[in-house]
């Protein structure tokens, strides 16, 4: 029972990490490799902010939030001048050099090492320490995400996000402002990355670099890939196969280690198949 | 300053490797259009290959190197007929064949793992001092003598193939326009085909070189294919001597960069010179401005 609650936590977690995905990838078409980014500063904003600076977990959870949207835009401004394969390589640059400032801003971060003892969250007295009871907090935040979501591609704003994805150069003749259009889309993703990330850093209690990595991005990118691009369920579907998956290794007998290798293996050899027989995913709308 | 001409045969040795996976993305990149993160995992291969005919086999170093270099241009083509060529052939767009290249990437690069595990390993025997020259102060080993030479005649061979040979002018031809080779008699999956295993052979040597220079492990394939993308864009995406002149570039930035700023912030600075090109010059130094 407490590992299929340890289960759901990661799928609650990662959910989020793809619903938020899915928003640039799917909705827009915008293909982004530097969402583990955007998930660690969320992590190491709750990380520092709750074990070396004493603060609680929804105050350091919307400062991460704040933060990562705050980069993102940032990013964001540079990037969305971008375009098509330009765009991809500067994301997997920009993961990169996250990376390289988690690993070597060593006074905040503590580099290689990770910041440790991370506390679980209370809310008015109520500790989130036992399991069960983060599983619902992390449940009523991938509910919240998947509202955000949903609300914001079914608005105006959401189709207009589509149609840039569909065609680009129309939606410029009716004198739309793509360039801020994808400026906001990528910087509200890049702000709820930062949830799943606050989660993560509470739960797991320990952070390291590692965690971040461009090969953590091409994983959130094979869940949203694998259920299905411009579909939020799809991104539910994907997260709940690639969480649940690999566990099947661990249970055949293979050593950690290796299960963990292999669960890339797996992957990498899956986002290979979907491209070549089923690019839009299991029950997505649209190809890249 | 006495520094610096140790700093300029860094730069050089640094730009060697650089513009050997730099000339094989290119190549490949001019026929596909595609951004190709396969060539990483291949550098990876080549340089695993020697570390086990070498290191653990005990095989003789020049038969690992050539076994490194043909192992990689194999996977590089296999690559292509298993998976590029059938994306062709469905039209696939340019970021679907990325998502592919992606996976494999991702699916060899957690082999290599399970096969020689995670640890960096180190190819040439650490105990066994190298032979060191010298030129005006600056001190180099022979590796870094072959790397350097290597590069050079790399270049060279490259470029005359390209530019005297009928094979030289089906590349030229179908990197110009597939659709038109194809028409005028060209096979045009055969010349890509061998475009794939040229290019991922050149992607072999630099990793190489790299396990001779530093050492390897399997995930080095990141670095290697963002710093040939961004040599690759700095000279001018697809233009192979564009590409070349890119990665000397990048290899002198890098390393009086690390003059000022210490060494872990390498990533920063060549992704900051990928963003300023790609923001103020997206068509690099060597390509017309579209």
């Amino acid at each position: 029972m407490d590992y299929l609650i340890h289960l759901l936590i990661l799928f609650a977690i990662y959910a989020i990490l793809s619903l938020s995905l899915n928003l640039v990838m799917g909705y827009t078409g915008l293909l982004s490799v530097t969402h583990a980014a955007f998930f660690g500063i969320g992590a190491y904003a709750t990380g520092i902010l709750m074990a070396h600076a004493g603060f609680g977990f929804f105050t350091s959870l919307i400062i991460g939030i704040v933060l990562s949207g705050i980069l993102s835009f940032i990013i964001g401004a540079i990037l969305s001048r971008l375009s098509g394969d330009y765009f991809v390589l500067g994301t997997i640059g920009l993961n990169y050099l996250v990376l390289a400032v988690f690993t070597n801003w060593y006074d905040l971060t503590r580099g290689p090492l990770g910041i440790a003892g991370i506390p679980k969250p209370s809310l008015f007295g109520v500790s989130f320490f036992q399991n069960n009871y983060f599983l619902i907090l992390s449940l009523a935040f991938l509910v919240i995400t998947f509202f955000i979501s949903r609300f914001i591609v079914n608005s105006s704003f959401g189709r207009a996000l589509k149609a840039i994805r569909e065609d680009q150069k129309t939606l410029q003749v009716f004198g739309y402002n793509i360039f801020s259009y994808k400026l906001a889309i990528f910087t509200i993703s890049g702000a709820l990355a930062a949830i799943g990330g606050s989660l993560f850093a509470s739960y797991i209690t320990f952070i390291n670099p590692a965690s971040f990595d461009v090969m953590q991005s091409v994983f959130i990118l094979a869940i949203v890939v694998l259920g299905g691009l411009g579909n939020l369920k799809g991104s539910l579907l994907g997260a709940l196969i690639l969480v649940a998956f690999p566990e099947f290794l661990r249970f055949i007998g293979f050593p950690s280690e290796i299960a963990a290798q292999t669960r890339q293996a797996i992957y990498g050899l899956l986002l290979v198949v979907l491209m070549l027989y089923r690019p839009q995913g299991l029950i997505g709308k649209y190809k890249l | 300053m006495d520094i610096i001409p140790q700093i300029i045969v860094n730069s050089l040795i640094a730009g060697s490797i650089y513009s050997l996976v730099t000339l094989g993305f290119n190549l490949v990149y001019g026929a596909t259009r595609f951004v190709n993160m396969v060539p990483g995992v291949l550098a990876a291969i080549g340089g695993y290959t020697v570390y086990y005919l070498f290191n653990q086999l005990g095989s003789n170093l020049y038969l690992s190197i050539i076994a490194g270099i043909l192992i990689a241009g194999i996977f590089g083509y296999l690559s292509d007929h298993l998976v590029f060529r059938k994306l062709r052939r469905n039209k696939a767009s340019n970021l679907v064949s990325f998502v592919a290249s992606l996976g494999i990437f991702t699916m060899l690069q957690a082999v290599i793992s399970i096969l020689f595990t995670s640890q960096f390993q180190s190819i040439l025997d650490v105990t066994q001092s190298p032979t060191t020259y010298e030129i005006f102060g600056a001190t180099f080993t022979w590796i870094q003598g072959l790397i350097f030479i290597t590069a050079i005649v790399a270049f060279i061979g490259l470029a005359l193939v390209l530019k005297k040979t009928g094979f030289g002018k089906a590349v030229r031809a179908v990197s110009d326009d597939e659709e038109v080779s194809k028409i005028i008699g060209i096979n045009t999956d055969k010349i890509i085909s061998w475009i794939f295993f040229i290019g991922s052979c050149l992607a072999g040597l630099s990793g190489i070189f790299i396990g001779f220079d530093t050492g390897i492990r399997p995930t080095m394939g990141l670095v290697i294919v963002l710093e040939g993308a961004t040599a690759s864009i700095i000279g001018g995406i697809g233009n192979i001597y564009g590409g070349f002149l890119g990665a000397f570039l990048l290899g002198f930035v890098e390393n009086f960069g690390i003059l000022k700023i210490s060494g872990e912030w390498k990533p920063a600075i060549s992704f900051g010179l990928l963003v300023l090109f790609l923001l103020f010059k997206p068509e690099g130094i060597m390509n017309k401005k579209k």
